[in-house]
């Protein structure tokens, strides 16, 4: 079976965690910040999932999954957090996040 | 005819101190939501503290066992007495934050109108339900011997933390922590899961033993992006500049016992786990990962310091003062040495009783103001509760590096690692950054000690709460700090013997 090979995924993953750390630097939404953090923990899944198939080795496969896992759990955290905040009328803003500031 | 199921071999014996954390953890959140609500603080932090301490015995058997290092759960985990002194040096920390947490309150009310009281009462279970997690996870960290391990570890500890700051859901500065803590704390791990690929693509493999062996063959640029991209990843979490962004911010709006905590025992555990990585998983890039982090010790340095000057409130403070004692904790790795190693793991006892300690003597002024602490409502403090600012005139002293305070020793130890390295250079950075410290330590033990006639003969506002838990911490802490001074022989053998099976490259 002949596909793309491994440069292919790696620069498409390079290019996933250069869109995910510029949205994190650069978004205001605290949501969108999320959805940046797992597009970066994806990019490395898909750099984890390259090596593997190239390897032929199973640990980047075991490794990838437990990331998932992983990224669930912290975008729970985040969302309920958001969530919190939003009862209490904060507005959702990272900009506007200065109440700690000196 | 179907192979029988091989069920990997285990070994329970060196799973024990996290599983007995993790036990007590779930024990104490099943048992606690059936109590009445007078009797879960008490509860819950006794089999806290009863936990940890569990947790440190069994670490300490271990650790009078091993004499040589194994590892299991396929080489994925280690058994060797540096994790074990790492378990112990968490489970130690943690205890102390059980008493710094016991009767924490944020003054009447929270920033939402409809509760009448902000309390840490009414969420005492999980919080140190998530204090037991944390400090499982670090136990967990600091075992790792795989990148998936390394991942998971730090992570699980990471979310625990991440919650802990935002316990008080009724405040905007604790949600805010919380989530800042969260975003660049998740930013710094996947930049440390994207090292970790590269490092497996290079390699050919995720624990550290078969990544040094692998190094040789390997594509060397995967290898050495990927070592430098986690060696960021582990420089957020310890909070090392240009990547303490967070620290900060977070260390001012987390609840003040939580800050204790994660002040030192997150350096704890990701420094003795970045001890091990380099040491075993990239012992042929020496070169390059002595300098880089050489370099980011400079930087910490320099900017924890001057940071440091231009704070008011004693939280800020201290938290670039951790800032900077990041860079002389990476001073003993950058130098790559035997004795680097021993220092390091001396610095580290001393380090955090003196910065549990000082957070504790902040919370206790927190709880008797209602207010954040600046250097202002400070005035006065040494004649209302004089052992609280004696003890922290003490850290304050011990922080730059006097005596009575074992972090003399620890510094001491620290520029002679690093000038048997032949680093002449940093140990002047050094020497200049603990210069520049004595400025914001003693304008702490000025504040205290100021204030005018009437502050000295009458305190304000009546006696203080008592709060003999975090009262019974500062002794502790205290006690701690100064021991390290007076007796340091049993400390540096069990440094030593803890890296005896490590072999240093310089």
């Amino acid at each position: 079976m002949m596909g793309p090979g491994i440069a292919s995924y790696l620069v498409v993953s390079v290019v996933l965690f250069s869109i995910g750390a510029f949205g994190v630097l650069i978004r205001r939404s605290p949501l969108i910040v999320l959805l940046a953090l797992e597009i970066m923990l994806n990019a490395g899944n898909l750099a984890l999932l390259a090596f593997a198939r190239h390897l032929g080795d199973g640990d980047g496969h075991v490794f990838a999954l437990a990331v998932m896992v992983v990224a669930a759990s912290e975008a729970v955290i985040g969302l309920g957090l958001i969530v919190a905040m939003s009862r209490l009328r904060v507005e959702l803003d990272v900009d506007k996040l200065t109440t700690l500031r000196g | 005819m179907t192979e029988p199921l091989r069920h990997p071999d285990i070994d329970w014996a060196a799973l024990a101190p996290v599983l007995t954390l993790l036990g007590t953890a779930c024990f104490v959140l099943l048992v606690g939501v059936f109590l009445p609500r007078g009797v879960r603080r008490p509860f819950a932090a006794f089999f806290a503290a009863a936990g940890l301490v569990a947790a440190g015995i069994v670490s300490g058997i271990l650790f009078a066992l091993d004499d040589e290092a194994t590892t299991l759960v396929r080489d994925s985990l280690a058994r060797d007495r540096l994790a074990e002194l790492g378990q112990i040096f968490v489970a130690g920390a943690g205890l102390l934050a059980v008493g710094v947490a016991y009767f924490e309150s944020r003054g009447p009310r929270g920033d939402d109108p409809r509760v009448a009281e902000d309390d840490w009462r009414e969420r005492v279970v999980e919080g140190y339900v998530l204090l037991l997690t944390a400090v499982a996870g670090m136990a967990f960290f600091v075992q790792a011997n795989s990148l998936i391990t390394l991942f998971l570890g730090l992570e699980w500890f990471s979310i625990a933390l991440y919650v802990l700051c935002a316990i008080n859901v009724h405040r905007i500065a604790a949600l805010e922590a919380g989530l800042k803590y969260l975003i660049v704390g998740s930013f710094g791990s996947a930049i440390l899961l994207f090292g970790s690929a590269f490092v497996y693509g290079g390699s050919g493999g995720l624990t550290f033993g078969e990544i040094a062996a692998g190094a040789a063959d390997g594509e060397r640029l995967f290898f050495a992006a990927g070592l430098a991209m986690i060696l960021v990843g582990l420089a957020f979490k310890v909070s090392a500049a240009p990547f303490h962004m967070w620290t900060p911010d977070v260390y001012e709006g987390a609840p003040t016992p939580v800050t204790a905590f994660m002040s030192a025992a997150t350096k704890i555990a990701a420094l003795v786990l970045t001890l091990r990585l380099l040491l075993t998983a990239f012992p042929g890039e020496e070169e390059l990962w002595t300098i880089a982090i050489a370099v980011i010790a400079t930087i910490s340095l320099a900017w924890g310091n001057i940071a440091a000057l231009t704070q008011r409130s004693v939280k800020r403070l201290l938290a670039y003062s951790s800032v900077s004692h990041a860079g002389f904790l990476l001073m003993p790795i950058a130098a790559g040495n035997a004795l680097g190693g021993r220092a390091l793991l001396f610095y580290l006892v001393p380090y955090a009783a003196l910065s549990i300690g000082s957070f504790a003597v902040v919370a206790a002024r927190e709880r008797e103001l209602a207010a954040d602490v600046t250097l202002d409502n400070l005035a006065g403090f040494g004649w209302e509760r004089p052992f609280h600012a004696i003890a922290m005139a003490v850290f304050m002293f011990g922080f730059i590096g006097l005596p009575p305070a074992g972090l003399f020793l620890g510094k001491f130890y620290v520029f002679t690692a690093v000038y048997e390295r032949g680093w002449t250079w940093l140990v002047i950075v050094g020497v200049v950054a603990t210069v520049v410290s004595v400025a914001y330590y003693l304008a702490v033990v000025r504040a205290m000690y100021s204030g005018s006639a009437e502050l000295r003969t009458a305190p304000a506002g009546g006696s203080p709460p008592r709060d003999w838990p975090l009262t019974t911490t500062v002794f502790g802490c205290l006690v701690l700090a100064v021991a390290t001074l007076v007796v340091p022989d049993p400390l540096v053998d069990l440094a030593r013997d803890s890296l005896a099976f490590l072999s240093f490259p310089f």
